[in-house]
Formats: structure tokens, C-alpha cells, sequence
């Protein structure tokens, strides 16, 4: 038996008044699967997120999440199987103390009490911010703050977690975090779809990768594949992430593009020319 | 010629015991870019506003020590959002916005928006209303609303935040551009694989003190590559176990792997 997508878009179009943000885009992803969204600025990203929140209705084709066609629903029911969280998170924070910011959606969504606590205890460890979950979210910085801000939308628990730049501001120690939460929350079921320019990021923490390009689908495929190859990154406005630059550059076996499979190779060829 | 001096500064936000920034001794001179690297928290957002005389002027707190600075400056902050006029209908309007409070005749304004949206690849966005931009749309008309007031040092935290791959090439070329123009730069980026073809110094910040200052060579160092501040290509090779001294891009790589 098939298994129906989590997110489907059936040649979704979509313009602000005159100008066309979205033509014809259609795609599926699969429970568990971990996709990125990338292409130039303007290129209608957060356009297509907000389409999937259920914040604007597609002008033709369907956005379906799961067997719910978004235009029969409200952003607060489609909030059961999405967790969102939009570009400048880090203000969008209102309750007094960050869990309690990170309790408001399940609580909202009117799950039962213990259960709303167990889910923000689980999100707040999943980021490591536990020591944080009585502090004021404006007296942590903006780098907290878009933790707390993805742990919201990692305690809704949804099917769904569609990011919009998720690591933007965020050093690499914080990006590792994240990286790791998203791992453990996909290994789980949860499908991923990450609005991103940090290819570096995307390389680590994601596996398949759709390109938008001027409002069209350009790319569909391995995101290994695409990061690795320069010369198809450079026509979109990308430009390959260092570590995968360095794979291709020494031509390692398999051409890895994540940090620890790249250590790994650049380990185990170097160990290979040493011996006799 | 320095633009900025820091002299053994230290500062403290309203209402804190312990100084964001440490006995800072730094300068800047003109024609020359400095980046600020650290990790969240070390203080380089700090000393940028310092250094744009934001603080304490502006937000309050105390200064120990001295800042010389010689020339006007503008900063670019890292949430572009909250850096607009709010006043302006057009792209072109808000990048004017800061040149028309300096005073200038009708014409010079003119000439430094014009030169600025150019600069920014923003003149088909120019009658745009900017609460219609992307982020990344939003961050180059920001950083075009502080060079059209053409400052003698310019400030950037996290300039390349909002910006694609492609925009971000083309800042930081810009902002070799600026420093060819005698201009003096200082920024705070965690885009720390783009600085090798960008700084000429590092300075790595540590709760709020100077730790090391350097050529972008530092960011190949054994020290820095354990506090998470190493470029891509030097943090993976320390990772796979292969000898000193780590090579910082793809093409040092490349060289010493033959």
C-alpha cells in the first residue's frame, strides 16, 4: 500500500497582486524525509512556507497537507500536522518566560496538560535549553531566542516541520544543535522541509533538495548530488559549501559531503599513501 | 591613518557587574577591513556598537577607557528589519533618508542614493516599497542607506545573514571595493570561510577580551579550530587526523594534499 505524502503541492501558483511569486510547483515529501528549500532572495520561498502554513491560499493548484487541502483550512487547524517557524523567529516570542513560550502551541491546540508539559520537556532537551526554560526569552539573545522559537514548533510534534532559516544568526556550536534536534525529530517521522542559505548546513542536516527558481521548480534531487557540483550551483545564485568543494577538489572516494564522512576519507586515503 | 582606537576599553551594559567588553586595545585604519570572530556572546556585536558611539551614548551603561574615532561612521546591524526609516514608500526614498538628515544639497543626495542602489545591484527594486522585500532584498537596501552617507568607517554585524550565496559574494567584494576606497571596515561575521579572501586582520573575542589577533591564517590555528572558529576546510582536516599546519580554503587544501 502507498503511503500518502505529508505535504503535497499540485501545480501551485501564486502572485501578490501583479507580481507572480510561485508557477506551476508540484512536489511531495514522504514522513521522515529531510528537504531543503533553497534558491535566490525573491525567489518565492517564504512565499511557499506560508502557502503550506495555510497563511495564503494558492491562486490555482492545491497545497495538500497529509488528506487536508489547505484551502478548506484555517492556519490554527493545519497547526495539528505543521510546525512553523518563520524568518525573524527570535521576535515573534511573547510569553514571560521561555517555557511557557514553548508550552503555548500544544497547549493552544488544547492537548492535555501532562502531556503538554512531557512535549516541552522533550523539545527544551532536544536544544539544550533546559537551563534556560525559566528565563525571560528578551533577556537571552537573539540566538536563544530562535531556539525557543523552533522548540514551539518541535513541541507541537507535528507530522511537518517546514523552517525558514532556521540557523541565520546562529554559530556553529548552535547550528550543531539544531542540526542534531532535526536528525533525531526526522529519524522519528517527522518530515523536514528547511528554507536555507547555509548549504553547509543543508549538507549536514538534509538529504534531498528542491531549487526555486523566479517562482519555478528548478531542482528536485540528491542534495549531495547538487552541493557537490559547482558548476550547476553557480546558474542558480548557490555557491558550494567549502566542505563539499574540498571532496570534489581531491576527488575523494564517493565524494562525501558531510564534515565527519569528509574527515573520515580525507583519514582513511591519507593512511593509504602511508602505507607501503 | 587610524579611523578607530580603542584604548584600553571596557564596557558595561545598564545595570550589569561584569563588562561585556574587557580592556579592549584595537585600531582600524582606513583602506583596511577588520573582522571580529568569536563565538555568541564573546562581545564583538558589542564593540561595534561602541565603536559606532551607540554605546553607552544611545543605550546607556558605562565606558572605561578611550575611543578616538576620526571619521563619521555608519553600522550596519544584523536585523535589517529594524533598520528602516519606516518613513520612506520606495526603495529609493529610504536609502535617501539618511543622506537628506545629513543636510546635503538636493543633488549630492542624489548622486550618493544613485551610486549606492548601483553599488547594491538595487536599482530595478528602486520604487519598490521596502516592506515588500525579501530579507536578503531588505539587507542590501540597508547597507545602501549607510553608504549613501558616504561614512569613513563602516561598521557591518553579520552583514551576510539575509543574503544568498550569490549576494553575499557580491558584499564582500563590495566591501573590498570600500576598503579600496580608503574607506575603514570592522565587522563581527560568523561567515568565517568567507573571510580569507576578505580580512586583513582577525581579532578572535573571548568573553568580551581580545584573545588573538592575526592574519586570516588564524582561523587555520590548532587553538581556534577547537573553539569552533576555524574555516571549513581547516576544521575538517583537524577532524580527519592529518598533520599540522591545517590549511585554510579549498586551494591550500588541494596544494598540500599533492
Amino acid at each position: 500500500m502507498a503511503v500518502s505524502p505529508v505535504l503535497r503541492l499540485d501545480g501551485v501558483s501564486f502572485s501578490y497582486g501583479a507580481v507572480p511569486a510561485l508557477a506551476a510547483v508540484s512536489f511531495a515529501i514522504a514522513a521522515g524525509e529531510r528537504v531543503a528549500l533553497v534558491g535566490r532572495n525573491g525567489a518565492g520561498k517564504s512565499t511557499l512556507v506560508r502557502l503550506v502554513a495555510g497563511l495564503e491560499r494558492p491562486d490555482e493548484g492545491a497545497v495538500w497537507v497529509g488528506d487536508w487541502d489547505t484551502r478548506d483550512c484555517v492556519p490554527e487547524q493545519l497547526a495539528r500536522r505543521i510546525g512553523s517557524m518563520f524568518q525573524h523567529a527570535d521576535q515573534q516570542l511573547f510569553a514571560s518566560t521561555v517555557r511557557d513560550d514553548v508550552s503555548f502551541g500544544p497547549r493552544a491546540l488544547g492537548v492535555e496538560e501532562r502531556e503538554v508539559e512531557r512535549r516541552t520537556d522533550h523539545a527544551l532537551e532536544d536544544l539544550d535549553l533546559t537551563s534556560h526554560a525559566a528565563h525571560h526569552p528578551y533577556d537571552l539573545p537573539p540566538a536563544f531566542r530562535k531556539l525557543a522559537a523552533l522548540a514551539g514548533a518541535l513541541a507541537l510534534e507535528p507530522t511537518l516541520l517546514v523552517l525558514d532559516e532556521p540557523t541565520v544568526g546562529l554559530d556553529r556550536a548552535l547550528r550543531a544543535r539544531v542540526t542534531r534536534a532535526l536528525l533525531a525529530r526526522s529519524a522519528a517521522g517527522v518530515a523536514l522541509l528547511v528554507i536555507t542559505h547555509d548549504l553547509t548546513f543543508a549538507a549536514e542536516s538534509l538529504q534531498r533538495v528542491l531549487v526555486l527558481d523566479r517562482g519555478r521548480l528548478a531542482c528536485d534531487e540528491r542534495l549531495a548530488g547538487l552541493v557537490g557540483d559547482a558548476s550547476r550551483l553557480e546558474p542558480l545564485g548557490l555557491v558550494p559549501p567549502p566542505v563539499a568543494a574540498l571532496s570534489a577538489a581531491l576527488d575523494l572516494p564517493g565524494r562525501p559531503v558531510r564534515g565527519a564522512e569528509v574527515a573520515r576519507e580525507l583519514a582513511r586515503v591519507a593512511r593509504g599513501r602511508l602505507a607501503p | 591613518m587610524k579611523s578607530l582606537t580603542l584604548d584600553h576599553t571596557s564596557f558595561w551594559y545598564p545595570a550589569t557587574a561584569s563588562p561585556a567588553l574587557r580592556d579592549v586595545s584595537l585600531d582600524v585604519a582606513q583602506g583596511e577591513i577588520v573582522a571580529l570572530v568569536g563565538a555568541l556572546g564573546a562581545g564583538a556585536s558589542t564593540l561595534l556598537l561602541v565603536a559606532a558611539d551607540l554605546a553607552p551614548r544611545v543605550i546607556g551603561g558605562r565606558l572605561a577607557g578611550a575611543v578616538a574615532r576620526r571619521d563619521r561612521s555608519g553600522i550596519v546591524l544584523p536585523t535589517p528589519w529594524t533598520q528602516t526609516s519606516g518613513m520612506a514608500f520606495t526603495v529609493w526614498d529610504e536609502v535617501a533618508f539618511g543622506p537628506a538628515n545629513l543636510g546635503w544639497p538636493t543633488h549630492e543626495i542624489a548622486r550618493q542614493v544613485d551610486r549606492a542602489l548601483e553599488r547594491l545591484e538595487l536599482v530595478p527594486l528602486a520604487s519598490r516599497d521596502p516592506v515588500t522585500l525579501s530579507g536578503g532584498e531588505l539587507q542590501r537596501v540597508i547597507i545602501a542607506a549607510i553608504l549613501a552617507m558616504d561614512p569613513g568607517l563602516v561598521l557591518f554585524d553579520e552583514p551576510a545573514a539575509e543574503l544568498d550565496g550569490e549576494g553575499a559574494r557580491t558584499l564582500w567584494r563590495l566591501i573590498r571595493l570600500l576598503a579600496k576606497d580608503g574607506k575603514a571596515v570592522l565587522l563581527a561575521t560568523s561567515a568565517l570561510d568567507a573571510l580569507p579572501d576578505v580580512a586583513d586582520r582577525v581579532v578572535w573575542l573571548e568573553n568580551g577580551a581580545v584573545r588573538a589577533v592575526g592574519t586570516p591564517d588564524l582561523l587555520a590555528d590548532v587553538v581556534v579550530c577547537d573553539a569552533g572558529l576555524g574555516t571549513s576546510v581547516a576544521t575538517v582536516w583537524r577532524a580527519g587526523g592529518l598533520p599540522e599546519p591545517y590549511p585554510l580554503t579549498v586551494a591550500d587544501a588541494v596544494q598540500r594534499w599533492r
